[in-house]
């Protein structure tokens, strides 16, 4: 159980920003820089971060439908990251995706039946006479009735949608599937359900997830194992539990403490941080998070941190997570920044 | 905990004018399908003050609710029934010509997307410059006698110091600016800022923070919090997260399928719910640090142009009684301004 | 509500797929009726109707079938209006009523042969040109852009003058300056749904850009491309018509309504009916297409 699915090692993924005319680049979006990550067979691992830090585009990255400046992406072993389009098939099955907004990626034109079918073709293990059948089962596995094959998306809630696209995932017979903020646009009752869903199915086939969101309160439920990005890089990985209890990193910390808990009497006041997100385009040097950082010193402006383990499956990128680990600054997390 | 988030209201709520007063609001669209019953008898006061939450998810109508305060609702093919009370005019009878005087200058609204509610070709300056011309002349004309400057710097230094109480800085630089070249964060604060100019008694924020990072949020939630105390704002707060509703509200209204089901001060909706639906709603709320099973009410909600008769909440409800298929429940009152519409508490 | 799907006959899928069907039936016909209570919208279908009936009845409906396709007639020249001849006769004494129903015929006709020949071009490269943003699409690109930057009567006079004047070669030459309004359409529309996550979801399952650009692009794109064809219709009968009446389109003796507005020009101030009669029908016809198409575009914007 413990093998890697997947593991990146060093990726980049930059896109060209402001064109000259030749069409040369001026200067480069630095979405996603030297990630290494691996992500263990049959875990759900979580990716957290702030919008346009870059955890969807590692996402897309890994499926390859970002594009990908350097780097290895090594799925069961086979390095996929510089497999053109064609020779990506046989791999696009076992990896899927699902999305935020499940009405956007539904084809308003086409029935259920048909968005099913596309899938299934690349099913080998699926005759195209059998369709019709593996849909409506498809559709049992998610809790929708036979009759809703030949509806068209715009008929169902947002929540029988999400539903849809993740049989549609499931058709392909995958061993990896991406959640890319594929509750955010939930309320949260179909939240419940549509994560209840997702447990019940990793266990059912054994599935291995990467549940991108940037909502903290969600990870706790749904992972195993959680990321945390900032500003285009992984700043620390934990065990869902001891991440919330006992967080390494002063972002983790301050991120947290800005989620808003639905309970009037936890007597946590939300926690202020400041300074703005980052451009991508323009990150700052040594460590990204130190114009923000209570804690900084004079070598987090020039010295980027390295990958510190604290566990088997955990790290930390500070230089200075020994200290604050020692002084238990980030732990009594009660109070207030 | 002198800080804490409740500001415990001092005196009764019951001994003060509210300051808005909605009445057996009903309103209706016309579908393919047939007419749809969006809002069905929507009753609530907003008392001066105070931040009022109004929770609901998708379709429950609470973005409507806002809507129709201030009629923005187009008026083809939709019915209204009801009133909404402003003092004592009643905002859906009331004139065109009157209803503007009273929109963004004694209640204004603060929505979801900030930068798409913003004038994408005036700088962000010019448009402050408007309002501030609009609604401030006296103070114009006050500061011009008092420091001997210009029309336009006295414009100039009443925007900075307006955008100053929403907590931006860099304003000199910012005012130059084009609404899709600031962040989500700062657009949402001058926005709100936008809001605040003419000193309108009732803010009405609907998702003001939901497309916000929650590290933004926490600022906005914390300066909306603030106004309220400082500027004697009354602020409906539309939200579908009952963290927010938690953190920053002193009275929080649930929605569901167009009805209010329950209305309470914060902290006792949040100890003690009486209604089945809020009770199911906070247990599908994920909490930070409290790793219970999430639980969810089973069901979808339903569909509006054919809604369930009696209580709309009764098909999914573990406790509805043969009552529930029959009648509409109406609202009771409880200790406490504790108000609920449920058979259960029904003696 | 979770039964055993196994349980459910293959047969009963028919069933079901019928019910959907009527159902999806229904609310087409909802759409339809609140088309047909806008007053403006139902006038202007049913002349229309009455137009297109008349074009493709001709030979039944018009009083003398062979004055309308330009036999002369000289005993009743330049009749006015009378019991015989409903609407009078022109300098060569035909039948004004004949003349309008066979010259409604070339009009409609040639307008419908433009609008949709255009389309037929501008659509496939407005696909291509939108979803390539390497060279190809840009060559497309800049080939309408040029297109567009000519006003496009002044091309198709260039075109009909250089290729020879006649109805089959104005149509051609009103083609030409056409197409890149489509290309242009389409090319928007495919821009801001490509972005769509279904599209990434096809590009994720492997399907090819072919695939993708007629499965997913084409039936999302159609609406808008249908309002565009119908609002189309009118504009491009009076181009014809204007081609003819610098004689560029249509030759006599058969006449399109432009040919016949300028053929009554002449006398314009003693025998008005010749230029009215023909103006009246065009004028008349290209304002219902404008309305119906803009009422057809208000409902399916409405729904979505």
């Amino acid at each position: 159980m413990n093998e890697s699915l997947i593991s990146l090692e060093q990726i980049n993924t930059w896109f060209p920003n402001n064109k000259s005319l030749l069409g040369k680049p001026r200067s480069w979006i630095k979405a996603v820089s030297d990630v290494s990550l691996n992500i263990i067979e049959g875990e759900c691992l979580g990716l957290v971060g702030e919008s346009g830090c870059g955890k969807s585009t590692l996402g897309r990255a890994i499926l390859r439908l970002a594009p990908l400046s350097s780097g290895e992406i090594r799925f069961m072993g086979d390095d996929i990251g510089k497999l053109d389009n064609k020779w990506l098939k046989p791999y696009r099955a076992k990896m899927q995706m699902v999305f935020q907004d499940p009405k956007a990626s539904l084809n308003p034109k086409m029935t259920i039946f048909k968005i099913l079918s596309e899938a299934l073709a690349l099913n080998l293990r699926v005759e195209k006479e059998n369709y019709l059948e593996q849909s409506v089962k498809l559709l049992d596995l998610v809790d929708l009735r036979p009759e809703h094959i030949y509806r068209y998306p715009h008929e169902f809630s947002g929540g029988q949608q999400q539903r849809i696209c993740i049989a549609r995932a499931l058709a392909t017979d995958p061993k990896f599937i991406v959640f890319d903020e594929a509750t955010s646009a939930l309320d949260v009752s179909v939240q419940a359900q549509v994560i209840s869903l997702m447990r019940e199915l990793q266990d059912k086939f054994n599935l291995t997830y990467l549940f991108i969101s940037h909502d903290l309160s969600i990870m706790e439920y749904v992972c195993t194992r959680v990321a945390v990005m900032y500003a285009g890089q992984i700043i620390e990985v934990q065990d869902a539990g001891s991440l919330f209890d006992a967080p390494r990193h002063p972002y983790t910390k301050a991120l947290k403490n800005a989620v808003p808990i639905a309970d009037p009497e936890s007597g946590k006041e939300l926690g202020i941080l400041k300074g703005e997100v980052p451009k991508l385009s323009d990150p700052p040097t040594g460590c990204h998070f130190h114009p923000r950082c209570n804690y900084k010193e004079d070598i987090c402006s020039k010295k980027s941190p390295l990958v510190c383990k604290t566990g088997e499956n955990s790290w930390v990128r500070c230089h200075f997570h020994e200290k604050l680990w020692k002084q238990g600054i980030l732990i009594n997390s009660k109070e207030s920044l | 905990m002198e800080n804490s988030v409740i500001n415990k209201k001092s005196e009764p709520a019951s001994s003060v004018e509210p300051v808005l007063q909605v009445k057996d609001l009903n309103l209706a669209f016309n579908t393919p399908r047939g007419q749809a019953k969006i809002l069905e008898g929507v009753n609530f006061d907003l008392f001066p003050r105070e931040i009022l939450a109004l929770v609901g998810e998708t379709g429950s109508g609470k973005s409507v609710t806002a809507k129709s305060i201030l009629n923005l609702i187009p008026e083809r093919s939709r019915e209204t029934r009801g009133q909404v009370l402003f003092g004592v005019k009643d905002l859906l009878t009331i004139s065109g010509k009157e209803l503007g005087t009273i929109r963004g200058n004694r209640i204004s609204m603060v929505f979801q997307n900030p930068q798409s509610s913003i004038n994408p070709v005036f700088t962000l300056g010019e448009q402050i410059s408007r309002l501030i011309r609009l609604y401030l002349s006296a103070k114009i004309n006050d500061l011009k006698f008092k420091t001997q400057c210009s029309q336009k710097q006295a414009v100039e230094s009443i925007a900075r110091e307006k955008l100053n109480e929403v907590g931006l800085t860099d304003i000199k630089r910012m005012l130059k600016l084009y609404a899709s070249e600031v962040s989500g964060g700062m657009a949402q604060r001058y926005r709100i800022a936008l809001a605040l100019i003419s000193s309108p008694e009732i803010l009405i924020a609907d998702e003001a923070t939901s497309a916000l990072d929650v590290t933004v949020q926490a600022h906005i939630l914390k300066l909306m919090k603030d106004l309220c105390k400082n500027k004697r704002t009354a602020i409906l707060f539309i939200t579908h997260d009952l963290g927010i509703a938690a953190q920053i509200c002193d009275r929080v209204a649930v929605m569901y399928a167009g009805r209010i089901v329950e209305v309470a001060e914060t902290k006792k909706i949040f100890k003690n719910p009486l209604h089945p639906y809020t009770r199911g709603l906070l247990k599908a709320v994920p909490k930070l640090g409290k790793n219970k099973p999430l639980s969810f009410v089973p069901g979808i909600i339903p569909d509006l142009v054919s809604p369930p008769r009696g209580c709309r909440f009764h098909s999914r409800c573990d406790q509805a009684m043969d009552i529930c298929h029959k009648q509409k429940p109406e609202s009771l009152k409880l200790e406490d301004n504790h108000n609920v519409s449920c058979f259960l508490y029904k003696e | 509500m979770k039964d055993n799907p196994m349980a459910v006959q293959t047969d009963s899928y028919d069933i079901m797929a019928q019910k959907v069907i009527q159902e999806h039936r229904k609310v087409k016909w909802f759409q339809l009726r609140r088309l047909l209570k806008r007053r403006a919208a139902f006038l202007s279908l049913i002349i229309l109707v009455l137009a297109l009936a008349a074009a493709v009845f001709a030979p039944w409906i018009a009083p003398y079938p062979e004055q309308g396709q330009g036999a002369v007639n000289l005993e009743h020249r330049l009749q006015p209006p009378s019991s015989n001849y409903v609407l009078g006769t022109d300098v060569y004494g035909r039948d004004m009523l004949s003349r309008v129903i066979w010259g409604g015929r070339i009009s409609l006709f040639g307008g419908a042969c433009i609008v949709f020949f255009a389309a037929f071009i501008g659509v496939p490269l407005g696909l291509w040109a939108g979803y390539n943003e390497g060279i190809s699409g840009a060559v497309i690109s800049r080939i309408v852009e040029l297109f567009l930057s000519f006003p496009s009567t002044l091309i198709a006079m260039a075109i009909s003058i250089l290729i020879g004047a006649g109805w089959f070669t104005a149509i051609i030459a009103l083609i030409i300056p056409w197409w890149p309004w489509y290309t242009r359409l389409v090319q928007g529309e495919v821009l801001s749904i490509k972005q769509m996550l279904y599209v990434e979801a096809a590009q994720m399952l492997g399907y090819g850009k072919l695939y993708i650009i007629f499965r997913h692009l084409l039936p999302n794109i159609m609406t808008p491309v249908m309002v565009m064809i119908l609002l189309d219709l009118g504009p491009a009968i009076i181009a014809i018509g204007l081609l003819s009446f610098i004689g560029l389109g249509t030759q006599p003796p058969m006449a399109d309504w432009g040919l016949m507005v300028w053929e009554g020009a002449p006398n314009i101030l003693s025998e008005w009916w010749i230029s009215i009669v023909p103006g009246c029908a065009m004028f008349m016809v290209v304002i219902a297409f404008n309305i119906f198409g803009d009422a057809l575009k208000d409902i399916l914007d409405s729904n979505g």
